[in-house]
């Protein structure tokens, strides 16, 4: 059981820092920077 | 720039920029703030009645038993989840520069969500409970609160769907993990056979029982009280400090992170219990890892306040934001090393516990809320705060009462846990338990002190916002254009 444990342990882990990797790596380092500064300019104040 | 032609005919060729829902969001804060002001006076009044056994005046509805889950869910439901929907509402309109999808669904979700959580809050004084901590409420308000959930859900999802910018800000994954999240541990740990209306009795029975109450309980604290303030931070922050955050790419290493070992985590609240060893080793050992993405967010929000130190002699909503980062990094290390078990064997059924929950509760939550409140309606009013000073007084009450009250809680905790440890050589007791409770008044009454202190600054807040913002529609706001580069096509 805890053999079954470790291993399904090790796998989500491999799942969650290849989907990390992944998500990163396809955010470059611009381009965060001009997402980062969407809350700086989201509003248009009429009154 | 009117898109609409003298007869009522539309030009399409001018793009008409979306308007900002925001009404229903003022509603929502007005609404968290009375929760504030009524369950934190509940917590006061229990915490008088550890004292002075006698206040609750022989009436069944004012014993601590009745009082302290509607403390807790006031707290939880009506205050800190009423700011949350607040808050998702308010930053994803802006972060998808589209104004609010379904806005009638969300006035349901606003005024359902308040009747639920007051007469959820009724049924509690009445003894209607599940005995589940923090799902105390009987089977007929968990259908409630899942219908009204789902809405929220539909809402804010339905907004982010509608989007006019393609990439989803961090926000957003954050109030949507909340959303997703919370739904699937409420309805799982929810399941019960209802007998009658105020009765019902849970699918799961003995060890399933627990580890699936603390799967719930955990993660509520995980999803709830701090990934969705999480998300407040990550909006919030940046506009305050009117600096970008510090590290995209940490924030989305930190969101996945903190999602994939939060969920493990709930185990180490059944240390020494009748579960498998294995379960509450799994959850002692997540909850270390959850360090660090807890502590990822951390140094995010403070290198991102580092260039606008000076503002914060000034900002009252900057301070409490920053404040508030400040006691996130203290619970979200205490967390942990209470999750290992030889801490957890001094401080687990003490004082202590509570300690750490209001360092999170009022150090965190509420202080991030407060200082995302001071922001908001200002900007909603269109116009300045009603008084600054007031902002800076409350700041400093919440302050005092919030360090006051973890470091009673922390001597008194310490103090039992050491103390109960103490056997004699046939294992029993070396110091009678109804001693060491009777000598823990003295901490008792600065635990008291200090949520008047806090429920002070609480009320000041009320006043100070009621000011500024009477007679007041919220100012009509606008989607700016968007980068081409980002746009997406319809």
């Amino acid at each position: 059981m805890t053999l079954f444990i470790f291993v399904g342990d090790m796998l989500v882990m491999f799942f969650m820092v290849t989907m990390i990797v992944w998500l990163t790596a396809g955010v470059g380092k611009s381009r965060a920077q001009e997402i980062s500064r969407i809350p700086l300019e989201d509003e248009n104040y009429n009154g | 720039m009117s898109a609409v032609l003298e007869q009522g005919v539309i030009d399409r060729s001018v793009a008409v920029p979306d308007t900002y829902y925001d009404k229903v969001v003022l509603r929502l804060v007005q609404f968290s703030i009375v929760w504030a002001i009524v369950a934190m006076g509940a917590g006061v009044y229990i915490s008088a009645e550890l004292l002075w056994p006698w206040l609750d005046f022989g009436q069944p509805w004012l014993s601590f038993g009745r009082l302290r889950p509607l403390h807790t869910n006031g707290v939880i439901f009506g205050f800190g989840v009423s700011a949350l929907m607040a808050t998702a509402f308010y930053s994803v309109q802006r972060t998808s520069h589209v104004s609010l999808f379904a806005p009638r669904l969300a006035w349901i979700v606003c005024y359902g969500w308040q009747l639920t959580v007051l007469l959820g809050g009724l049924s509690l004084l009445g003894g209607w409970t599940s005995s589940k901590e923090y799902a105390e409420l009987e089977w007929p308000f968990d259908i409630a609160i899942a219908l009204l959930w789902v809405s929220f859900g539909i809402v804010f999802f339905g907004t982010l769907a509608r989007r006019r910018i393609r990439p989803i800000y961090i926000s957003n994954w954050f109030y949507g993990g909340l959303i997703i999240v919370i739904a699937m541990l409420h309805i799982v740990n929810n399941l019960a056979l209802p007998v009658t209306l105020d009765k019902s009795y849970s699918l799961y029975a003995g060890a399933q029982d627990a580890v699936v109450q603390w799967w719930y309980g955990h993660n509520a604290v995980g999803f709830l009280l701090t990934g969705g303030f999480l998300g407040m931070v990550y909006y919030f922050l940046p506009k305050q400090a009117g600096r970008p955050i510090w590290s995209y790419r940490l924030s989305i290493v930190a969101f996945w992170a903190f999602v994939y070992t939060y969920i493990w985590a709930g185990p180490h609240h059944l240390h020494y219990s009748a579960i498998p060893e294995w379960v509450q080793s799994l959850g002692m050992v997540m909850s270390i890892i959850l360090l660090a993405p807890s502590w990822a967010t951390l140094i995010n929000g403070i290198m991102t306040v580092s260039g606008a130190w000076q503002k914060l002699r000034t900002d009252p909503a900057l301070k409490f934001i920053v404040l508030a980062l400040a006691f996130y990094g203290l619970a979200t290390f205490e967390g942990p090393m209470m999750a290992i078990r030889s801490v957890n064997v001094v401080s687990h059924f003490t004082d202590w516990t509570i300690g750490h929950v209001h360092s999170g509760a009022l150090g965190w939550n509420a202080m991030i809320t407060y200082g995302t409140f001071y922001f908001l309606l200002p900007r909603m009013a269109g116009r300045a705060l009603y008084s600054t000073s007031l902002a800076n007084l409350h700041f400093w009450l919440a302050l005092a009462g919030t360090m006051l009250y973890i470091m009673s809680m922390w001597a008194a905790g310490v103090s039992q846990g050491l103390l109960w440890l103490n056997l004699d050589e046939t294992g029993e007791l070396r110091f009678n338990f109804t001693d060491i409770m009777a000598g823990m008044a003295p901490y008792y009454g600065l635990r008291l002190l200090a949520g008047l202190i806090f429920l002070l600054g609480t009320c000041l807040m009320a006043w100070n916002l009621f000011m500024t913002i009477r007679g007041r529609d919220p100012v009509e706001v606008t989607a700016p254009d968007v980068d081409p580069l980002y746009e997406v096509k319809r």
